[in-house]
């Protein structure tokens, strides 16, 4: 075991998975001679070489075709986004090539490839620069998408998503890399898709949290249980695939349930989250599933602003009362 | 042509039930859509009704048997009918069990409010399942984990108030409920419920605890009795009525000098006659025809219709026949006012609507008023006989026991005769033990030869 | 150009030739879902470039593909198939005409998406030089597709990391209805090459030996490590864009006169010239691909349809069980 920050613990997952497979590489903007602006991918140009760690020039859209091309031809490319705010520009080779090439081909195509990097408020960034962009990518069929809260979780879903062949989007929070836990040293260390954490037991409520709302939600748990509302927070990992079975047990113990999520509330993965405990779990409701997440603005500039657009503690804890009747 | 009655499907799910209890006796007579037993499936109790009307000719099979769906349980037919190729189906049923009268059912009103028929009350847990019954007025609106609660505690959720937004029930409010409220059948609650029995001090010889019919009548209560024999302590605030009730009691037992006569009915008759009112689609209660019964003799025996006075002994002009009726509280007793110039559709529709009434909480004070003579019936406990207390200022109050069949001599042979225990409580002071007799002997002969109150 | 490459040249575009006939009846026939995107008239392009290819050579295509696909060995009966969504067809009936693919051979698709299968040649390449292997990759696109931010950023990564990739663009003169004229900003695509500091050439598309010859420096330039090619092949597709286009945006005559430019009648003269086949035998090698592409409809037409109950099956990759 060692203690990490997040971000170390991404780069030193990268480093062992090249070190055990030659067909590994790295590619995206300023991930080489930089070691990635959030140092995710930092002394790997070093180890591996210039022709494994590629600095690409600034093309989302290019560097993401050449990396399908690469994974369809035998290599495994971990493709760097700086900001994941930055898909956008790469959509047609996300959503109509990298996620539909195996299925219009007949299975005949695969495509082991990893889109990562990091979203998400904290830096000040503004508008398109602190989005989360998560809730696209669940929605066209054919990719993974993974969103760690941890060191830990990171460090075993990034394995993972290496390993596994199909094409998988990771999300990091920016606000996340600087977070240390102990990570497991063991290089297989993994943690398997579809499986969701329960960052802490609870009886009376059920809060489903991603990234940097599991933070969030594990305080407001500690602020509820003084008020004797026992909290449980159940931190999905992957949104696809999702572990509905953690979330429908958690549930149908506490008979409430409150999702949260950075991303705005309108069409976020919540309301997909929200919609099959309810359709899984009805009868042992015994509030609506409330949803929180981002107001319907641009994110603001402004930290005053900013603040008041994404879910809080204190939202967070009104929620559960709400859903409590309390 | 006779009916098989199988265990039905009460839910997606239910491949098999658990027979509860039989509500008639073999040779009994049933009725179209009347409970015939009750059955457990899923920790649900359910009654079900009878499919036809006509005789329970057999039980295959017994209390306590668990059934796979569909499958043979009794025959309804008609008396002597041949269902011997049935029965070889069936590969025999049990022995003919003793056939004992039906305990004298609460009147017709006793059923629930506003349910189908007979059907089961109880919250249904499968999919697609109606809601419960709910109370006339206004919709109580509950969140699906209080009805899973509900439904698991037998907490009637009509019963439970709502703390969520706008008067939600939901599930604390539930368990609160449940908590309170010991576990019971429909079949028992109501039963409880009609002889103001506290279910609190009831041992229940279900699962968890869970209190059916027959313990009630094990457990022996009477309206009377008021105290509860709880194996622990349990302090019960007096309500209202029960202060009422218990000062009353106290009353009575003062000021009167109350005796008892004691006397067996062979009640042939007076079934015969009730099924043939049945059959004439006139369904007519043992209770209703002792009231009828009650308020004849009452007209022919004044003094039993008095009311003792410091001025003197007041023989009232009116016969005003009050009922007992168990509520929820504990004991009402409403009054069917000039009984004797009532007939039997009279007595018996004026009989269900106060009962109805008693159990709503919606008497007239009036009708509680202007009693002359009391009759209450605990027959439905099996009781054989007991004693009443003298509902004061009356004169008397007749207990009467359950319908049974007992080995009686008829012309030098022992017999198997539907008997009933009426016991008379009189106060001396005004009516001496002979007249009181008297009274009691007139009652005897008119059950006995019932075509009389026609 | 050898003789025996000319025959198999002229075999190729015989089959793509007659494949898309085959189609245009079928389409007219109502026996095919969707429309499907002709190559009649450009054969030689694909043609004269794919018979130099090996199977672990890549290639990646357009919409307009079947050529494409027909000169990297694909078969006719399979390709057909999969026009007409069948399940024997490449693609299971998945993908349809303008997704025809076969990675196990190199042919790592059709893209529906102007522009999108460029950037994946060059990938391809990538892998290649990564893997330190001499396979070479070609992406095939149009002069549309030359208008693509794609079309640039991917130069610009080729040309900067020296990638093993010829960029072949079949200027059939228009987009759609759009001539290259008022689309684009250069007479030339190629000289886009020199924006990229990459070489650059403009081909007779019809000619299968300038083809060629252009072609060849190409592969030779990719294997020696110095990096892509653009090669703009000018020709001219017979058809509408797709079945059923109404050609509002050019003349019978003007179609005419390209017919007179057919590469394949230009390849057959001259190999009778040359006596590299006779005329005997060049009618009997029409017939035999008749043949190949009769029975190719066959397979085709009495194939089976995909069940549905298949719908969800490779829309992830999943482990054995």
């Amino acid at each position: 075991m060692s203690r990490k920050k997040y971000a170390v613990a991404i780069r030193d997952v990268i480093a062992e998975e090249m070190k055990a497979d030659p067909n590994v590489f790295v590619m995206g903007e300023d991930v080489g001679l930089q070691g990635g602006v959030f140092g995710c991918t930092r002394g790997l140009m070093e180890e591996f070489g210039e022709q494994r760690v590629i600095d690409t020039p600034i093309s989302e859209l290019g560097y993401v075709g050449v990396g399908i091309g690469a994974s369809l031809t035998g290599l495994r490319p971990v493709i760097d986004f700086m900001y994941m705010d930055f898909t956008y520009v790469a959509m047609d080779q996300i959503l109509n090539q990298a996620a539909k090439l195996r299925y219009m081909y007949g299975g005949k195509a695969t495509l082991p490839l990893v889109i990562r990097g990091q979203q998400g408020i904290g830096r000040g960034n503004a508008g398109t620069h602190s989005q989360s962009v998560e809730a696209f990518f669940t929605h066209i069929p054919g990719l993974l998408v993974a969103q760690p809260s941890t060191a830990r979780d990171a460090a075993g879903l990034l394995r993972t998503a290496i390993r596994d062949n199909n094409p998988v989007m990771f999300f990091e929070h920016k606000a996340l890399y600087a977070t240390s836990e102990e990570v497991p040293d063991d290089p297989e260390f993994s943690i398997p898709f579809g499986l969701a954490d329960i960052k802490r037991e609870g009886k009376d409520a059920t809060v489903v949290a991603t990234s940097l709302m599991v933070g969030r939600a594990l305080e407001a748990a500690e602020i509820l249980a003084k008020d004797g509302i026992d909290v449980e927070v159940v931190d999905p990992r992957t949104l696809l695939p999702l572990d509905m079975d953690t979330i429908n047990a958690s549930v149908r113990k506490t008979g409430r349930a409150v999702v949260v999520h950075e991303a705005h509330r309108t069409n976020g993965v919540g309301a997909e989250i929200a919609s099959r405990i309810s359709e899984d779990s009805f009868r042992y409701l015994d509030a609506p599933v409330a949803r929180l997440g981002a107001k319907a603005c641009t994110l603001p500039f402004s930290l005053v602003l900013e603040n008041a657009v994404v879910p809080s503690v204190e939202d967070i804890v009104a929620a559960v009362r709400d859903v409590s009747y309390r | 042509m006779a009916t098989e009655v199988i265990m039905p499907k009460q839910g997606l799910q239910m491949t098999e039930g658990t027979i509860i209890s039989w509500l008639a006796k073999e040779g009994e007579a049933v009725e179209e859509g009347k409970p015939l037993f009750e059955m457990e499936t899923d920790k649900l109790t359910i009654e079900i009704a009878a499919p036809v009307s006509g005789t329970l000719l057999k039980i295959i099979r017994p209390e306590g048997d668990v059934v796979p769906i569909t499958e043979l349980i009794a025959v309804i037919g008609n008396d002597g009918e041949d269902i011997s190729d049935i029965l070889a189906k069936a590969g025999g049923g049990a022995a003919p069990t003793q056939a004992s009268a039906e305990p004298a059912a609460s009147p017709e009103a006793s059923e629930p409010a506003g349910s189908a028929g007979a059907e089961a009350p109880a919250t249904a847990a499968p999919a697609g399942a109606p809601a419960p019954a709910r109370s006339p007025g206004e919709r109580t609106f509950s969140s699906p984990r209080a009805r899973m609660r509900a439904d698991e505690s037998g907490v009637d959720l009509d019963g439970v108030a709502g703390s969520g937004p706008d008067g939600l029930v939901i599930e604390r409010d539930v368990l609160a409920a449940a908590e309170s409220a010991p576990k019971a059948t429909p079949l028992a609650k109501r039963a409880a419920e009609a002889e103001g029995v506290d279910l609190a001090g009831i041992a229940g010889s279900g699962p968890r605890g869970k209190i059916y019919q027959r313990d009630l009548a094990q457990a022996g209560r009477s309206a009377a009795a008021g105290a509860v024999a709880a194996p622990e302590d349990r302090l019960v605030k007096l309500s209202g009525m029960r202060r009422i009730i218990a000062e009353r009691m106290r009353d009575s037992l003062d000021s009167a000098a109350q005796a008892v006569h004691r006397v067996d009915v062979d009640m042939s008759e007076a079934v015969r006659l009730r099924t043939s009112l049945k059959a004439a689609e006139i369904p007519v209660s043992f209770n209703d025809l002792i009231l009828k019964t009650v308020a004849r003799a009452l007209r022919s025996h004044p003094r039993m219709n008095s009311r003792f006075t410091d001025e003197g002994i007041l023989e009232v002009g009116e016969v005003n026949v009050g009922m007992a009726v168990a509520v929820d509280e504990g004991l009402l007793v409403p009054v069917i006012r000039n009984a004797d110039q009532l007939n039997l559709g009279g007595i018996r529709s004026e009989s269900r609507r106060l009962a109805e009434a008693a159990r709503s909480n919606r008497l007239a004070p009036e009708e509680l008023q202007g009693g002359t003579f009391s009759v209450s019936n605990l027959g439905m406990y099996e009781l054989d006989s007991f004693t009443a207390i003298i509902n004061s200022p009356e004169s008397g109050i007749l207990a009467v026991g359950a319908v049974k069949e007992k080995a009686v001599v008829v012309d030098g042979t022992i017999v198997a005769r539907p008997m009933c225990s009426l016991s008379l409580t009189y106060d001396h002071r005004l009516i001496d033990g002979a007249p009181a007799a008297d009274f009691l002997r007139t009652v005897k002969a008119l059950l006995e030869n019932p075509y009389r109150l026609l | 150009m050898d003789k025996k490459t000319m025959k198999k040249v002229h075999e190729i575009m015989l089959t793509i030739r007659k494949f898309e006939e085959c189609a245009l009846k079928l389409f007219e026939e109502n026996k095919l879902r969707g429309s499907v995107h002709l190559s009649i008239g450009q054969e030689a392009v694909a043609a004269a470039t794919g018979v130099y290819l090996r199977d672990e050579d890549y290639i990646t295509s357009t919409h307009r593909g079947h050529g494409h696909a027909i000169a990297k060995g694909a078969r006719a009966d399979k390709a057909m198939a999969e026009l007409m969504g069948k399940k024997t067809g490449y693609c299971e009936g998945r993908g349809g005409s303008m997704h025809i693919a076969e990675v196990e051979k190199g042919n790592l698709g059709a893209n529906a998406i102007v522009g999108g299968g460029v950037p994946h040649a060059a990938g391809a390449a990538l892998s290649a030089k990564i893997r330190g292997t001499d396979q070479v990759a070609v992406s095939y696109f149009g002069d549309g597709a030359a208008n693509e931010g794609i079309f640039h950023e991917t130069l610009n990564m080729a040309s900067l990391w020296k990638l093993p990739v010829i960029f072949v663009c079949e200027n059939n003169q228009f987009g759609l209805s759009t001539p290259q004229s008022k689309a684009c900003s250069v007479e030339d695509i190629a000289v886009r090459a020199t924006a990229y500091d990459m070489a650059g050439e403009v081909v007779d598309g019809n000619d299968v030996f300038a083809v060629e010859k252009a072609f060849l420096k190409a592969v030779k330039r990719a294997k020696a490590g110095e990096g892509p090619t653009l090669l703009e092949m000018k020709t001219y597709r017979w058809k509408g864009h797709w079945t059923g286009d109404p050609e509002v945006y050019r003349t019978r005559e003007d179609v005419e006169a390209w017919k007179k430019k057919c590469p394949i009648i230009r390849l057959e003269k001259h190999m009778v010239e040359k006596g590299v086949m006779s005329e005997e035998e060049v009618a009997k090698k029409h017939e035999e691909i008749d043949e190949l592409i009769r029975q190719a409809e066959d397979f085709a037409l009495s194939s089976p349809e995909p069940d549905p109950a298949t719908v969800l099956e490779n829309v992830y990759y999943e482990e054995a069980k």
